[in-house]
């Protein structure tokens, strides 16, 4: 269980982060999202004590993370930037890592397995390309068998292997009763992986919300109809509630009524449907509506 | 996937693994010793020290000088690398990102520091032990050649300078070691460690001709590290005995204090 409570932190004018306040409950993988520059990886940095808030705390399990007293065991991080000597090989980095707990080296072997790094291990960090360093990253979050994952990006730059892999690993340990909060940008990764979200931008807490009530509050089921007739079809099932957008001739997408219901008025008129389908919004389309005024670095619409 | 698990019961590690101090001053042990750069640094310091030593033998054959003498002068320049692997043992910490996994693993400063401290010190002491020691020998088959000899049943002309510049060593790594976490930065660190130990000496000597308005500037200089390491290797120069050993423990405390100060508050 992570607690944050009030959180700030301001680095000189800017307010990185700015009074949130969540829980993350074990037994769930909860997701992490927002633009970048949203506040999400500092708050991760504040949970960990990298950094000391301006004002707020943090707990995992009720004690700040400077009170743990087998940290390694308790919380597994991975943050974002590489946090390894690149002149050191990785089985050195994590038995250094290791050695600080009192950590076996056989459970060394064994996270550099599971992670994937066997082939690469007596070579030097600094070698490594971005998906090494990040199995390396896991391989060592995963070293004191910790209850708590906190994963910042932990998919950046891995191949499909990696990512599936990561994604059956937070789920499983989820399964298991562990607390995972991670972070990512990749959407359809985080919809397929997270049981809650929680939203941040400009330092504030959007949303926080079991994944599919997000999804459902934050976006309209659309129905898409192909007719010949679309102009009739348009005309019959206009209401006060309906909003008929005309995509192409033939193409209507209508929200605000049931697939079903356009399809009986449709039968009704004698109207031919080429096609009936029902879309529901995507954790994309929930995130991108959430976080519209909140993106801090806004790319332009290529038209 | 958006279906609740069921309530699982909370998995507790009981492992019994934990953050001991001991246990961090391991893992800093592993740190240091594998990087390429420690062995690198102590590889230069016995070359330096082993060489230059052989050289003063070979010159210097003067009454009054003792042959340990030569053995513990390469200090001078040897003293630079002591800083320097102090240094780079913090600062590429920092430039790496190693920092954070270090933090991560041992969320007390005070801790880490202590734990670093101890090592590198530890390490540099030991290293230049054997160091100085190699370097006594080597000058004794110098010496013999004239039938000199490094005298081995009096401490002062054998191995009290040794365990003195070797102890001194120790210091000099741990001013590096307070510089890298006041600084952070490796040129920095380097830049003050090369400046405090190397640079002021000569400034300071510069003022010795100065006449007696800049007496104090002389005066002041013999407190500076390597004067009172000097002052401690071979006593009767410069400061006192026991003054000497004070002042070097005064930088080693006031540096980690520094060090502390930076550290605790920081951000990572």
């Amino acid at each position: 269980m992570i607690i944050a409570e009030g959180l700030t932190k301001r680095f000189g004018d800017k307010k990185a982060v700015q009074d949130v306040s969540f829980t993350v409950k074990p037994g769930s993988v909860t997701g992490f999202l927002g633009p970048n520059g949203a506040g999400k990886s500092t708050t991760m940095r504040l949970i960990v004590g990298l950094d000391r808030p301006t004002s707020g705390r943090t707990t995992i399990g009720g004690r700040e993370y400077r009170r743990l007293t087998a940290p390694l065991t308790e919380v597994g991080v991975l943050l974002d930037a590489k946090a390894v000597h690149t002149g050191r090989s990785a089985r050195n980095h994590l038995r250094a890592m290791a050695a600080t707990h009192g950590i076996p080296s056989s459970r060394v072997d064994e996270v550099i397995e599971l992670a994937g790094i066997g082939a690469v291990a007596r070579k030097r960090a600094g070698k490594f390309s971005l998906g090494m360093g990040q199995r390396l990253g896991i391989a060592s979050a995963l070293l004191g068998d910790p209850h708590t994952l906190i994963l910042d990006e932990p998919v950046n730059g891995l191949d499909p292997e990696g990512v599936r892999w990561v994604r059956q690993f937070v789920r499983h340990a989820a399964s298991e009763g562990r607390t995972v909060l991670l972070s990512s940008h990749l959407m359809s990764e985080m919809a397929q992986t997270a049981d809650h979200v929680i939203v941040m931008g400009r330092g504030r807490v959007l949303a926080d919300a079991p994944l599919d009530e997000l999804v459902r509050a934050w976006t309209r089921n659309t129905v898409r109809v192909r007719t010949p007739r679309a102009a009739d079809l348009a005309a019959a099932v206009a209401g006060p509630d309906v909003e008929i957008v005309s995509v192409q001739p033939e193409v209507l997408d209508v929200v605000g009524l049931p697939a079903a219901r356009i399809g009986d008025v449709a039968a009704e008129r004698g109207i031919p449907l080429h096609e009936l389908t029902p879309t529901t919004g995507s954790l994309e389309d929930a995130y991108l509506a959430l976080t519209g005024d909140a993106v801090e670095y806004r790319t332009k619409e290529i038209s | 996937m958006t279906v609740q698990p069921s309530a699982a019961a909370p998995v507790r590690t009981t492992n019994g693994h934990r953050l001991t101090f001991l246990s961090a001053v391991r893992g800093e042990w592993i740190k240091l010793t594998t990087l390429r750069s420690t062995w690198w640094s102590i590889g230069i310091v016995a070359v330096l020290t082993i060489g230059i030593a052989v050289l003063i033998a070979q010159a210097v054959d003067i009454p009054g000088f003792e042959p340990i003498q030569a053995a513990v002068m390469p200090i001078q320049f040897t003293m630079l690398l002591a800083g320097i692997l102090g240094a780079i043992s913090v600062t590429g910490e920092y430039s790496t990102g190693m920092i954070r996994s270090t933090l991560a693993a041992n969320p007390v400063r005070g801790s880490v520091l202590a734990a670093k401290a101890l090592m590198v010190a530890a390490f540099m002491f030991v290293s230049s032990l054997l160091i100085f020691g190699a370097a006594a020998l080597a000058v004794s088959f110098v010496v013999a050649t004239r039938d000199q000899s490094v005298d081995w049943s009096d401490p002062s002309a054998s191995y009290l300078p040794i365990l003195v510049a070797s102890l001194a060593m120790a210091v000099f790594s741990l001013l590096g070691v307070a510089f890298g976490f006041i600084l952070r930065s490796g040129a920095g660190a380097i830049a003050a460690t090369v400046g405090l130990l190397f640079v002021l000496p000569i400034v300071a000597s510069m003022f010795g001709i100065a006449g007696e308005a800049w007496q104090w500037v002389s005066d002041a200089a013999r407190y500076l590290p390597m004067a009172a390491a000097q002052s401690a290797i071979i006593p009767g120069t410069g400061l006192d005995e026991p003054v000497a050993y004070l002042t070097l423990a005064c930088w080693v405390v006031a540096g980690l204090l520094g060090a502390w100060t930076v550290l605790r508050t920081r951000d990572a």
